[in-house]
């Protein structure tokens, strides 16, 4: 089977819009979240947030929009974004210059595109809003593209002239590790010879609010500690969006090209908790089961294992679940990769989770370091056994592990290797 | 249904007898809607819901066509004659179309059918169309495009001394385009070593264009057809070159017909390259005759505006403004 290298990352986050200073954020562990504006009201109980720095998009017309210096978009094209779209269309330049790309090598029919996001519920709902006030015909032509939630492959596909595969996955807070991982299958079986791996989420009110209702946001009002995953006092996620997009290629490809990979994939494992359409199960055996796949798949020892990104989102629930996937899977063979959530820093992604944290893998992996899991003041006792850094540490890790949880208890775990 | 809310689709009353009263929200919401476009445009859209009068009309349309191209773009708005293509020329796809109905619809208080959009291809049509539906008269012919496969089927002239690439036929003239490709056989000669269009052949191609008026769009008495056998050069005054032609060029030819009586129909016509004048034609005498076979005469009704006009396709075949929607 080829192997499969990611040669290529674009990031637009709440921590950077470019991987040099995503990558400086995580090793100085400085977060990106806020007082988010929107939210500084009363009715309102959720205070923080970590948006997207340098994009306004505030405007449901997209040309209100405005974008950080150097960026500029075309009506014809901006007409079917939305916010998250237009992160992604950012990340995916970025991560076209950083592989080296040239045009041929992006539109061809051996390369595609995986994507996820939840759509723009924001553009979503004030098209239906539109409709039901003007009329069904004074809906905008380009309403639907921009706001379903395969709109981020729509364009990216359109506007990046993609021949290859293309869909769309929807597993929540799991689909773009679920896109990654069906892209590393489509390369190791042959379809494909370069894959566009893309996350995005709006990331604004109508994105993180409709959280509110099942008590899943942390109403802390302090950004400095509103997530601390693995933390006793956690109380909820903070909301993120952006967009995140890998280039994954086979050896063949990279050979052929002569650029240099940040790492290997050596495969995936996912599984199902077959238990809440919402809550993680408590003992985690869904993640256990993807984190086993995972490794057997790919022929990993958990002792091999140096770094884990976990999910850990700051929910009391879903951390403490995570924590004993992670005991089960390493402790028997008295196995302590390092483990962190970088969501302390970033926010909770969404669908953009598992490919924000799957670019960060990779930086970590090239660069030789492992971000620390900031804002915990007392670890809770769930995690004891566990080896949760506290800090960044300067050691490069030769595997690094992601894992990603969704909504009805769908689990990816990948796993990334030097590439030398 | 009596909810007022839903207009009647295409049946447009004309708004000339009733204008609805502008109240200063109307204004504000004009305001927001015409944002993006020209302060001319919003000001025409105010005097037009206050008055009704359809002058301000084209202001209107054209400031929000305006508003829909590309900034690069634009400039062929400032000074655009009524041939401006909306696809070729501007840029503008079947959903920047939609939008910019919904915007026309929205502004001028109007309904448009998707039918009724399949036939607008240059501005000239939209201003043609908008005006009358608000003036509540039929609509004019279509504007028809052929290509060269299509003019080579209809036109008595042939390769290789048919001088038309393109062409476009409305009731009001016509308009084609032809590059001098520099393999012309007579180019071999005029000049030696020095290959200039002649200007005979550029009188022959405006009288060509002519021709293929006369078989598509002249509307000859009821019941008559024109025959492609039996139109002949009779004259030509005033005819004027300006500029040596040479191959490469692409000669855009103009004609539009100042007197039609059988058997004489005499047009003007021009030649331009790029923005400079190449050549004209104060008048060009054609005469012709009718065929023999008596068409069937069209109902009265066929081109009202009744929102289930003519769904026909065009000549080209083309339905440029259908959203191609594949979800």
């Amino acid at each position: 089977m080829p192997r499969v290298f990611i040669t290529g990352l674009g990031f637009i986050t709440s921590i950077g819009n470019d991987a040099v200073s995503v990558t400086q954020s995580l090793r100085e562990l400085r977060h990106g979240l806020e007082l988010y504006p929107p939210f500084q009201t009363p009715e309102i109980p959720v205070k923080v947030a970590a948006p997207v720095r340098g994009f306004n998009t505030a405007s449901t017309d997209a040309e209100d929009w405005t974008f950080p210096a150097g960026i500029s978009i075309k009506r014809e094209l901006l007409r079917g974004m939305s916010p998250h779209v237009v992160y992604a269309w950012c990340a995916m330049q970025q991560a076209i210059a950083d592989a080296k790309l040239s045009e041929t090598d992006v539109s061809n029919e051996a390369t595609g595109l995986y994507a996820a996001s939840g759509g723009s519920p924001y553009l979503m709902g004030h098209m239906l809003e539109r409709m039901h006030k003007l009329g069904v015909m004074r809906c905008s032509p380009l309403g639907i593209v921009a706001s379903i939630s395969g709109a981020v492959q729509f364009n990216l596909v359109a506007h990046f002239k993609i021949k290859g595969s293309s869909c769309g996955f929807a597993s929540a807070c799991a689909s773009s590790s679920h896109a990654l991982g069906f892209a590393y299958d489509d390369l190791a079986l042959g379809r494909q010879k370069r894959m566009f791996v893309v996350g995005a989420e709006d990331g604004n009110m109508d994105a993180i609010l409709p959280f509110a209702g099942m008590r899943a946001l942390s109403l802390s009002t302090d950004p400095a500690t509103a997530s601390r995953p693995f933390d006793t006092g956690r109380d909820g996620f903070v909301g993120t969006g952006g967009g995140v997009v890998l280039v994954l290629e086979t050896e063949d490809e990279v050979l052929r090209r002569g650029v240099t990979p940040y790492c290997e994939v050596m495969g995936w494992g996912q599984s199902s908790d077959g238990h809440n359409v919402a809550i993680s199960h408590p003992e985690g055996l869904g993640l256990r089961a993807a984190m086993t796949n995972a490794l057997r798949s790919t022929g990993t020892a958990p002792e091999a294992i140096d770094y884990i990104n976990a999910h850990a989102t700051s929910t009391p629930i879903g951390d403490a679940s995570e924590a004993r996937a992670l005991r089960a899977i390493f402790q028997p063979s008295g196995a302590r990769p390092a483990i962190s959530s970088t969501k302390a820093l970033t926010g909770h992604g969404l669908s953009l989770a598992g490919a924000m944290e799957s670019g960060f893998c990779a930086l970590a992996v090239r660069d030789g370091f492992m971000p620390g899991s900031a804002h915990i003041n007392q670890l809770d006792p769930e995690c004891e056994g566990l080896n949760i850094i506290r800090t960044t540490l300067s050691q490069q890790p030769k595997y690094a592990l992601n894992n990603v949880s969704g909504f009805g208890g769908a689990n990816v775990s990948i796993v990334f290797k030097q590439a030398r | 249904m009596p909810d007022a809310a839903t207009p009647n689709p295409g049946n447009a009353k004309p708004f000339l007898a009733a204008p609805k009263p502008f109240a200063p929200e109307d204004e504000a919401s004009l305001r927001e809607a015409l944002k993006r476009c020209s302060p001319s445009a919003f000001e025409s859209a105010v005097q037009y819901r206050k008055t009704g009068n359809p002058e301000h009309v084209p202001a209107v349309v054209i400031g929000i066509i305006e508003r829909f191209v590309e900034p690069d773009l634009r400039i062929k708005l400032k000074d655009a004659d009524d041939d401006l293509r909306l696809i070729e020329d501007l840029g503008i796809d079947s959903l920047t179309m939609m939008e910019i109905v919904i915007l026309v619809e929205d502004v001028l208080q109007m309904s448009i059918n998707n039918d009724e959009l399949r036939n607008l291809r240059t501005v000239g049509d939209v201003k043609m169309f908008i005006d009358c539906k608000i003036r509540g008269l039929a609509l004019p012919k279509p504007t028809k495009f052929l290509p060269i496969e299509q003019i080579a089927a209809v036109m008595p002239i042939q390769p290789p001394f048919l001088f038309l690439n393109e062409a476009s036929v409305s009731s009001s003239g016509a308009n084609g385009k032809y590059k001098i490709s520099g393999q012309e056989l007579f180019l071999q000669g005029h000049f030696k070593n020095n290959p200039v269009m002649p200007a005979s052949i550029m009188l022959e191609a405006l009288g060509q264009l002519a021709v293929l008026f006369l078989l598509e769009g002249a509307t000859p008495e009821p019941g008559k057809v024109i025959s492609s056998s039996m139109i002949y050069f009779t004259g030509c005054e005033g005819v004027r070159a300006h500029r040596v032609c040479r191959p490469g060029d692409i000669l855009t030819l103009s004609i539009k017909p100042k007197r039609m009586k059988m058997p004489l129909a005499t047009f003007e016509g021009s030649i331009r390259v790029g923005q400079e004048k190449a050549a004209i034609a104060e008048e060009i005498t054609l005469t012709f005759g009718y065929a023999e076979a008596v068409v069937p005469q069209p109902s009265p009704d066929a081109a009202e505006v009744n929102g289930t006009a003519s769904t026909k396709p065009t000549a080209s075949g083309a339905t440029p403004l259908r959203a191609a929607a594949s979800a």
